[in-house]
């Protein structure tokens, strides 16, 4: 009886597995993408649990017990959904689909001809960090030193600027959160080099192009620094430093929301001290000195609109006497007294689609040059040069996002600058006034993930050239495989000849055009860079010695530039060491200025090479930076002029070639202790730790019979420092950027 | 005899009909968790829950667990070294994990995995992100902590952290294991809400603490 039972009931189980082994349907097919099989596309019965995920080569199949009218749905992150309609009855379902890309920012190509990016936030290419830059041996954690080890930008000793591909150093401009800085660097005198003004830890990320730049910007024939601030600080911190050289103190308050903060630092350096240590190629009279102080304050708004404003003043001394090459005199004297304040304020604000940027700058800058000669220990030839600037910039950019990757930019910029120089031995101060007014506008064009572009234009009027200029830019980028990218940039910049050569004759825009192309190959831990470039100048000034300076005649200048260039960064072939080598091949010819021919020019290497090195040892909780910098020797040349003020080429010659090798030691003694109130870095530097006796170029004689090398200030430089931060543990922040 | 035989019959029935189809449905996803090995098992399985999570519309555990099939498949590339494909994986996670956030708010087993997204992202490039994603990932476990102080997760992913950091930086080898050591014994008490909710991590404290060094 059992056994029935169980048969029987056996066989029911089985008739009923039965049923349901009929009733299972098997839907399969396979996924296509430009007739390649995809794979992880999840299909999914639309509204059952019924579904699968597609093999290596894109096919799937899955059974099912649903009925009748359904909805196959196709979906994986990096395409769009394709649905299907399907009719489930008795026969197994056998359907295809084809996959459309889905655009993304993750994905897509990025244009990257001509520009490096240095930021904290986007994707893992990124060249150089903030960290970067204060843990590169020989930059003296100044943004602009640590650029000199990228390529495309010349190793100038003897005066500031960024001098990038064959530019002069005035071809480069600087922007904080959007706004023009003017006198990005302290105030000198012809031989002294000055620091940035502005300090690395303000800014989270910066973009340095080295041509082709965004429509966004103007008034830089070659290049463009865009240096973005930090929003908000972590913490409430006091930060100290001292060295030989400086001291410095400063706090930061922010409020726990994170929507209000602000601080203020001061400090005060002077090189005396170290003048007594080390020995100086320049006799100072006044070792340099400098008081500066800055403030900042930030407001977030309940929209999440940021306000931010960063303000500073900053005074300082130096004073050189040098021998003089003049028959008659024996020393010339030159002293200089700076005053700068600068204030930058700048908001931006999202409102559903579209960003909003506002943003102006204020520099005030006076340059007091007191200038003499020392004949018989009689002073004599009293002069002064009294300059006094003032800059005004503000801008506006309104962007509207199209899509994920797309987006179209306009905007409005106005740029004041009035200058007052004074003269002693002339009549009447010279007094130059202009205004700039320009609109812009940019679209950003993902037309695939591996494909973008970017069209913009930029028009300026400039009060002092009364005329209007067009200059279109573009940029696209292509995506060759996994790793490789290139792209390709042309445009157009103007920038107005510099302030100090109006006045002879009427002028126009200073023009030049840029052509980029660039492979890039970045992997895990490795990117390669190579790009050749060709620049075409036309317009440039020619000048003549009218009144005692030289004046800008005409705009009949005209030259090139063109080169090639390879960066290799490698943070993992060798264990624990980061390095990077970069090498600039340039040619270039040049007729501007004071130039009587074309020439090479005088402040360009043709062969450049940067290698930088940094490694970690975590248990002596030590950091070791070398960087080593090679440029073969540039021209010199040395202009005379005859009665009528024209400039004759008299002499030229080669300097020899330019080596340093720089180290520093970054030992941080409280790494790690988990509970310390203070955050310790101590510092030590050297550069030019071979002691190379480098020449940057010559003086001439007026007669151009004796001449004398200018030397950098210090041939071997050595800097101790201690930096302290109470309030905030960088130890994970030290932990992580070493991982 | 008869009428007990089918009674039970039908009592075994009855039990095996209780789960429903969405408890069976998880159970049998669930079971995979442990099986998967390759990225490719993992992407499967996370599209699975994804599937039984838009059908079902009102539970979280479907996308919860859609999301930490992500965040497996995630740690698995981060073992071959494949540190660049985290982004696309953690935005993965991210979409699933804000689905579930959406139907369960402050929920200390979702905050946990927020923890471990920040973690993949910043593995990407960790000292370009560690103030960003080493902040938000510190700030996600501080909040589950304060939600559900005795769960055995919040201690594996401190014990994990504080594992892999050097002695100079404040971790240890030795800490880290006193914090597997807790998390194993919080486990021994803690007993997830429902058979479908979380209960993944002892295998890992365990297997730490058995590979003393």
């Amino acid at each position: 009886m059992q056994t029935f039972i169980i048969s029987k009931v056996l066989l029911l189980v089985s008739f009923i597995m039965g049923v349901f082994l009929n009733a299972q349907i098997t839907v399969s097919g396979s996924v296509n993408f430009k007739n390649k099989g995809v794979k992880d596309v999840s299909v999914t019965l639309k509204d059952t649990y019924d579904g699968t995920t597609t093999d290596a080569n894109g096919n799937f199949s899955f059974e099912t017990s649903e009925k009748g009218n359904h909805v196959l749905l196709f979906s994986n992150p990096k395409f769009a959904e394709v649905e299907k309609n399907i009719v489930i009855a008795d026969e197994n379902i056998k359907i295809n689909a084809d996959m459309k890309e889905q655009i993304s920012e993750i994905d897509a190509v990025v244009i990257s001809a001509g520009s490096i990016e240095a930021s904290d936030r986007k994707r893992a290419t990124t060249l150089l960090t903030p960290i970067d830059i204060y843990t590169t041996a020989g930059a003296n954690g100044q943004v602009t030193s640590a650029l000199e080890t990228l390529p495309g930008v010349q190793k100038i000793g003897e005066t500031e600027g960024l001098f990038v591909r064959g530019g002069t150093g005035d071809e480069t401009k600087f922007f904080m959160d959007g706004n023009l800085v003017n006198n990005f660097f302290g105030n000198s005198i012809p031989g002294v080099k000055s620091m940035d003004r502005l300090n690395t830890s303000l800014f989270k990320g910066n973009v340095f192009s080295s041509g082709g730049y965004s429509a966004v910007y103007g008034q830089a024939l070659s290049s463009v620094l865009v240096l973005e601030s930090i929003d908000f600080p972590e913490k409430n911190s006091v930060d100290l430093g001292f060295s030989p050289i400086f001291v410095n103190a400063g706090f930061q308050n922010v409020n726990g929301e994170k929507t209000k903060s602000f601080g203020i630092s001061a400090g005060y350096s002077n090189i005396g001290l170290m003048t007594k240590v080390i020995k100086f190629n320049n006799n100072f009279t006044k070792a340099p000195e400098g008081l500066g102080t800055n403030f900042n304050f930030r407001l977030k708004n309940k929209a999440g609109g940021i306000l931010k404003y960063y303000g500073s003043f900053d005074t300082n001394r130096i004073g050189l006497q040098t021998e003089s090459l003049e028959p008659d005199t024996d020393f010339d004297n030159t002293s200089l007294q700076g005053k700068n304040t600068f204030h930058n304020l700048a908001f931006k604000q999202k409102f559903g689609k579209y960003l909003l940027n506002l943003g102006s700058s204020y520099t005030y800058n006076s340059n007091f040059i007191n200038l003499s000669n020392t004949f018989q220990n009689r002073e004599i030839n009293p002069n002064s040069i009294d300059i006094k600037s003032n800059y005004f910039n503000t801008k506006a950019v309104l962007e509207r996002k199209i899509n994920k990757i797309s987006a179209i930019r306009g905007g409005l910029e106005y740029n004041q600058a009035n200058e007052n120089t004074d003269v002693a031995v002339t009549d009447a101060p010279y007094k130059f006034k202009d205004q700039i007014t320009s609109i812009f506008a940019e679209s950003d064009l993902g037309f695939s993930n591996n494909l973008s572009a970017k069209v913009g234009l930029r028009s300026e009027y400039s009060s002092a050239v009364h005329e209007w200029n067009l200059a279109p830019r573009f940029a696209m980028a292509y995506r060759l495989s996994k790793n490789w990218t290139s792209s390709l940039a042309y445009g157009i910049f103007y920038q107005n000849p510099e302030n100090k050569f109006f006045g002879a004759a009427p002028l126009d825009y200073q023009k030049s055009e840029h052509y980029i192309l660039q492979v890039q190959k970045s992997e895990e831990g490795r990117s390669l860079r190579l790009e050749v470039f060709y620049k075409n100048y036309t317009d440039l000034i020619k000048t003549k010695v009218l009144d005692y300076r030289p004046l800008a005649i005409n705009n009949t200048g005209e030259g090139f530039a063109k080169g090639v260039e390879v960066f290799w960064r490698d943070k993992k072939s060798i264990p624990d060491i980061d390095y990077w080598v970069s090498y600039s091949y340039l040619d270039s010819k040049r007729n501007f200025q004071n130039y009587d021919q074309s020439l090479f020019p005088n402040f360009a290497a043709k062969h450049t090479l940067s290698v930088v090195a940094k490694k970690f040892v975590v248990s002596w909780k030590t950091g070791f930076n070398l960087s080593y910098t090679y440029a073969s020797g540039r021209p010199y040349y040395n202009f005379v002029t005859d009665d009528g003020g024209n400039y004759h080429l008299a002499t030229e010659g080669r300097l020899k070639d330019f080596s340093a090798l720089n180290f520093s030691l970054n030992y941080l003694p409280n790494l790690g202790k988990k509970d310390a109130k203070s955050f310790m870095v101590l510092v030590l530097a050297i550069n030019n730790i071979l002691g190379q006796k480098n020449i940057y170029g010559y003086n001439f004689s007026t007669d151009g019979l004796r001449n004398r090398a200018v030397l950098p200030s210090v041939n071997t430089f050595i800097f101790v420092g201690a930096f302290i931060n109470f309030g905030i543990d960088r130890t994970e922040d030290a932990i992580n950027s070493n991982l | 005899m008869k009428k007990l035989f089918v009674t039970a019959l039908l009592l075994i029935a009855v039990s095996t009909f209780a789960q429903t189809p969405f408890e069976k449905a998880m159970t049998e996803k669930m079971a995979k968790l442990d099986q998967s090995k390759t990225p490719e098992d993992f992407t499967a399985l996370s599209n699975d829950f994804a599937r039984i999570g838009d059908k079902e519309k009102t539970q979280w555990l479907p996308y919860y667990y859609a999301a930490h099939a992500s965040i497996e498949k995630g740690r698995n590339l981060m073992r071959t070294g494949k540190v660049a494909e985290l982004d696309a994986v953690a935005a993965e996670a991210q979409t699933n994990l804000d689905k579930a956030a959406e139907l369960s708010e402050d929920n200390a087993e979702i905050l946990i995995l927020q923890k471990m997204i920040h973690g993949l992202k910043m593995m990407v490039d960790p000292q370009a992100r560690f103030m960003s994603e080493g902040m938000l990932g510190a700030d996600a476990l501080a909040k589950a902590e304060k939600l559900d102080p005795e769960n055995p997760r919040i201690s594996l992913l401190k014990a994990e952290d504080t594992y892999y950091t050097p002695e100079q930086f404040g971790g240890s080898k030795t800490k880290g294991l006193e914090l597997f050591q807790k998390s194993l014994d919080q486990f021994k008490t803690y007993t997830p809400k429902s058979p479908l909710y979380p209960n993944w991590g002892k295998g890992e404290a365990e297997y730490f603490l058995a590979n003393k060094p």
